[in-house]
């Protein structure tokens, strides 16, 4: 019988006592860094991306913290839509505290240096505002200036968009005001909202000679508080609360201005977050299809260390080390670049935010990208290098050696912690693990979908295989099957960043669509409103002496309410378990009153009520969401106060309102026959489409009817416009790092496979081929990666953008073919020049060289 | 007769496929001693590279046994049997097998620094000497002719002092002069450190240069001779 001896002694070292695994991943590494391109730019771009718009988070935040109390200019502030006085004033005076005071409302402007006019938010200013920031003007002067008397200050846009230099005279209401100079800063000021409404500074003392202060101006009043702690603050507030309530004042302070901006900004938070978690799950896609290539490459390597005595973990090992180093390289390099594209961003946003994001470094996102980018060169190169451990020995002999499909434990904790990987990451990033599950599902629905979809375009390249089409044509199709190709990993990649900037199209084409009514014939594309009873006469005759069509002229009353449902509001807001809504009770409601529903308007609950005779009970329909807010529906009651005189109303029906559609909409509307002794004011609307005699007759209504506003929807479109730009220039930058990473992903591909196409290039040159034969056959093989992409990526859009219009903005599906097609060809484009400039050795190297260099 | 070094019992090699299987060694058996030269040969898709194969530990038998220097290889795990190889075998390939990101020096130190010894540069440059490469050491494969590539493999075969080696069509890919050359380092090396050769080859010349022949032919041992080998 024969004897064997089965057991072996063997002895085993870690890692970092065997010295071997370290020397050989160095000598294996030192000339084939190459190699390791995508798997280092793919970790880069990633955490740059992540590095760059956590710590633009983090400046965000700390400016928050820091400019709270500059934005609001007081320790406390309270709003009201009415003067302030009698009791609220003795309330505010009884706190002791030294008081600023505010009105804004919206007003025309006229520019007399060349008597053009628009609307603008006309601020008037009493006492020693700001008690913290200061305003700053040019000249420094001119603040003090306007207390003294019927001087004016302007937005520095506003300024240089009318050419108004100080010493020039603009007229506001009845006022001829000079102007003192441009107000560059302001507390509270600045921002995306200046863009819409530009103001002028006046000295409340002069506010009342304007004359713009009448029955139904909208005037927002504020009454500015400094104290000397954040105690006395509260204190005054609790002491103020009863009547502020009793009034329907609101109020805020610094606690809640922060927490008001950083409720703002966590949707920016959120949107930078979200391009973040993309950019860098496309690193990792990079980073774990970049390992895989590698450790296909390597499988003959391996084979051969297996051979002579090489463990499958030793193997392993080498690869690991490789990858781990390079990561702690890529990380550190990534998170440099993530700090330095931090300094740029802070441009984009300028304009957008109402204060200056600081530039600094944010160690703390420079240590997240490095905590980050080590745990990702790990996380996501164990899966695919972990099948160095089983490539079989055999491979030495037979190349097609199959290593068996083993199933791991490092392998199964992997997969675990990959899986895991987006959801804590992104919990981590928005501090919410609810939203980080739906980070990870959005992100795992789009790439299956994105997946789906370049499978889908795979698949019917092949089943419709233009077999009959010319050699260059076929051949540039079939490279898209090339093994290592990483087609559908490209397809993914460039195919979200198309994905992103398409649905940033298609939001914004949707937001301007609802403008651009406009642009229609018939729509009217000018308002003017606050016209007073004595002056509709007037305005509809200068309307008429200047040609304009007269749409139809809105009565406008202005009422607050009550009694809701049989209770006193007061009553209503001290009822604990009630449902409504404080500022729906209190608030000013401008109503009108009219028999048919108008084009913005669809009943979808109850009816139109008609007044029949004058004892008939007065029955108003109310806007679809309002009801919900006052917790009413068909058939409850109501009890208006319309200038001291009360008016019960029952509701008969619900109006859905298409707002931005043919202004203005209301809120209540009431039935012919009720409201018309009340006192009122009116709006009409009207179509211009001549630029000069919109000038004129802008010119001529602030000069004839001075209180009278009028919007011009043309303004506001280009303003929309603008808007999109600054904001689109943002998010396509943004948007831009998922596009470079997927650009990444492909120029490694390419150089990844570079070798297969160079074995392919020299049989074909072999059997005849020509240098241009085969540029061409490179160049389609990218076009139709770039198409497929560009398709996968816009179809997907289609369908976002179509959720993010209903359900998020709520507003039409609206999309423009042409611009869509810009941004598919820039992607094919980009696709073609990036595979093109890393294709140029191939195309171009003689096949002898090629032939040499292989063996 | 000396201990045999190489066992192998009813060797048996079966692949399956979904609805097929194809044997493609059948019940083999055969034995080498300590200091033996033998040729394995046969037509393409005989079985012969497989029975190298199962012969190195590279793969596992279907049934049957193999048993090197004693140790039966079919009960060790894949990582035992690569350090059986790296403490008694040694390889020569017919596409030579070098890692292409290490010079040829490097090459030939790696068996010896996978078993952790220190110094083992002068061995290498030594055994590289030896065979003519005395001034194309720093060199990278890529940068050495096919011969030169092959010489390499066989210092790095030889620095273990391996008690048996395993060559596959070593001078399948080399022209006539380099396979002379190489044939000769092979033998004279065999003998200087009394290795055990087993060869696998379709070159009759080089094949009656070993003690003994096996043939091949389907999957089974049809002849096996034994002679006194022509040098």
């Amino acid at each position: 019988m024969i004897e064997y001896i089965i057991k072996l002694k063997r002895n085993t070292k870690s890692i970092f006592k065997d010295r071997w695994v370290w020397v050989m991943a160095w000598r294996d590494a030192r000339h084939n860094f190459s190699r390791l391109f995508l798997f280092a730019a793919s970790l880069i771009t990633g955490i740059a991306a992540v590095v760059a718009l956590d710590s633009v988070n983090h400046a965000l935040k700390d400016d928050i913290d820091r400019n709270a109390k500059e934005l609001i200019g007081a320790d406390l502030v309270v709003n009201g839509s009415k003067k302030f006085e009698g009791e609220t004033r003795a309330a505010f005076d009884s706190t002791r505290l030294q008081q600023a005071g505010e009105a804004d409302m919206a007003s025309m402007v006229l520019f007399l240096n060349n008597n053009e006019s628009r609307l603008i938010r006309l601020v008037a200013l009493e006492g020693e505002f700001p008690f913290y920031g200061t305003i700053e003007t040019q000249p420094a002067d001119a603040y003090q200036k306007i207390k003294t008397g019927r001087f004016a200050m302007l937005d520095e846009s506003l300024a240089s968009q009318y050419e108004v230099s100080s010493d020039d005279s603009i007229r506001v209401g009845d006022v001829v005001f000079k102007v003192a100079g441009v107000v560059t800063k302001i507390p509270g000021g600045g921002g995306i909202m200046t863009t819409f409404t530009p103001s002028v500074y006046i000295s409340m003392s002069e506010l009342d000679s304007t004359g713009l202060v009448q029955y139904g101006s909208r005037v927002n009043y504020k009454q500015y508080f400094k104290t000397t702690s954040e105690k006395q603050a509260t204190e005054a507030l609790e002491k103020l609360k009863p009547t502020l309530k009793k009034f329907g004042h609101s109020f805020e302070t610094v606690q809640g201005r922060k927490e008001g901006l950083g409720e703002g900004f966590l949707s920016i938070y959120r949107f930078f977050s979200l391009l973040a978690f993309v950019a860098l799950i496309l690193g990792c896609i990079g980073v774990a299809s970049s390992v895989h290539i590698y450790a296909r490459e390597k499988r003959e390597e391996v084979a051969v260390l297996r051979c002579v005595g090489s463990s499958g973990w030793q193997a392993f090992n080498i690869y690991f080390i490789q990858i781990f180093i390079l990561g702690i390289i890529g990380s550190f390099i990534g998170s440099i670049l993530g700090i330095g594209i931090q300094q740029v961003i802070p441009f984009f946003l300028k304009g957008i935010i109402p204060f200056e994001i600081g530039f600094g470094i944010s160690w703390s996102s420079l240590l997240l990208g490095l905590i980050l980018g080590t745990i990702i060169s790990v996380l996501f190169s164990i899966l695919p290098l972990v099948s160095v451990r089983f490539v079989p020995p055999l491979t030495v002999l037979r190349a097609e050696s199959e290593a068996t499909n083993v199933i791991s434990k490092t392998r199964i904790a992997a997969i675990i912690l990959i899986a895991l990987f987006p959801i804590v990451f992104a919990t981590i990033q928005t501090r919410s693990l609810v939203t980080g599950v739906f980070f990870f599902l959005g992100l795992a629905a789009a790439l299956s979908f994105l997946t789906g979809v370049a499978l889908i375009l795979l698949y019917a390249v092949r089943r419709f295989f233009p077999s009959g089409a010319g050699f260059i044509l076929r051949h540039s199709l079939a490279s898209l099957y090339r093994p290592n190709n990483q087609t559908r990993v490209l397809l993914v990649t460039i195919g979200l960043g198309a994905f992103i900037i398409s649905t940033l199209n298609i939001v914004e084409q949707s937001m301007l669509s609802q403008v651009e009514f406009t642009g229609q014939e018939n729509q009217s594309n000018t308002i003017l409103f606050d016209i007073q009873p004595s002056q509709k006469e007037g305005v509809v005759k200068l309307m008429e002496a200047n040609k304009l069509e007269v749409k139809q002229v809105v009565p406008i009353i202005t009422c607050r309410l009550s009694e809701v449902k049989g209770k006193a509001i007061n009553q209503l807001q001290r009822d604990t378990i009630n449902k409504t809504e404080n500022w729906a009770l209190t608030r000013e409601y401008r109503v009108t009153y009219r028999d048919s529903l108008t084009h913005s308007e669809e009943l979808t609950k109850g009816e139109l009520h008609h007044r029949k005779v004058g004892k008939d009970s007065v029955w108003v329909t109310i806007s679809e969401g309002m009801e919900e807010n006052l917790d009413v529906t068909v058939g409850d009651s109501l009890v208006f106060d319309i200038q001291g005189v009360a008016l019960k109303a029952f509701i008969s029906g619900i109006r859905k309102v298409d707002w931005p559609k043919d202004p203005p909409n209301f809120i209540f509307v009431f039935p012919t026959g009720v409201l018309e002794e009340a006192p009122q004011i009116f709006v009409t609307a009207t179509r211009i489409d001549d630029k000069q005699i919109a000038n004129q007759f802008q010119q001529q209504l602030v000069m004839q009817f001075p209180n009278v506003s009028l919007i011009d929807l043309r303004l506001i479109l280009s303003t929309v416009n603008s808007l999109f730009d600054k904001l689109g220039l943002v998010i396509r930058f943004l948007a831009m790092f998922s596009i470079i990473t997927g650009l990444v992903v492909l120029a490694g591909a390419v150089i990844n496979s570079k070798f297969v196409r160079i074995k392919e290039n020299v049989l074909l040159r072999t059997i005849g081929a020509r240098t241009a034969q085969i540029t061409k056959i490179t160049l389609i093989e990218y076009a139709w990666l770039g198409l497929f992409s560009a398709l996968t990526g816009m179809i997907l859009s289609m369908g976002g953008g179509w959720l993010l219009t209903t359900f998020f903005f709520k507003i039409t599906f609206a999309f423009d073919w042409l611009e869509l097609l810009i941004i598919g060809t820039g992607v094919v484009v980009l696709t073609v020049a990036i595979g093109w400039f890393n294709s140029r050795e191939v195309i171009s190297t003689p096949p002898l060289q090629v032939l040499r260099k292989e063996n | 007769m000396s201990q045999a070094v190489l066992r192998a019992d009813n060797l048996t090699k079966i692949y399956k496929s979904a609805d097929k299987q194809l044997t493609v060694l059948d019940h083999v058996s055969f034995s080498v001693a300590q200091g033996d030269s033998l040729s394995i040969i046969g037509p393409s898709g005989s079985g012969k590279t497989t029975l190298l194969g199962l012969c190195a530990g590279l793969d596992t038998p279907s049934s049957g046994t193999i048993a090197l220097m004693g140790f039966k290889l079919n009960a060790m795990s894949e990582d035992d049997r690569a350090y059986m190889r790296n403490q008694y075998v040694g390889f020569v390939f017919q596409n030579f097998q070098l890692l292409g990101t290490l010079t040829a020096l490097e090459n030939v130190m790696v068996p010896l620094e996978l078993r952790g010894e220190r110094n083992v540069m002068p061995k290498a440059k030594e055994l590289l000497e030896r065979v003519g490469l005395a001034d194309r050491m720093d060199h990278y494969p890529s940068q050495l002719s096919g011969g030169e590539q092959q010489r390499v493999a066989m210092a790095r075969a030889f620095i273990t002092d391996p008690k048996i080696l395993f060559a596959d069509e070593p001078t399948g890919n080399l022209d006539e002069e380099n396979a002379q050359h190489i044939t000769e380092l092979l033998f004279g090396m065999n003998r200087e450190q009394h290795t055990t050769l087993v060869l696998v080859t379709h070159n009759l010349e080089l094949a009656q240069k070993t003690q003994r022949i096996i043939r091949m032919k389907g999957g089974k041992l049809v002849e096996e001779i034994h002679r006194e080998p022509v040098l």
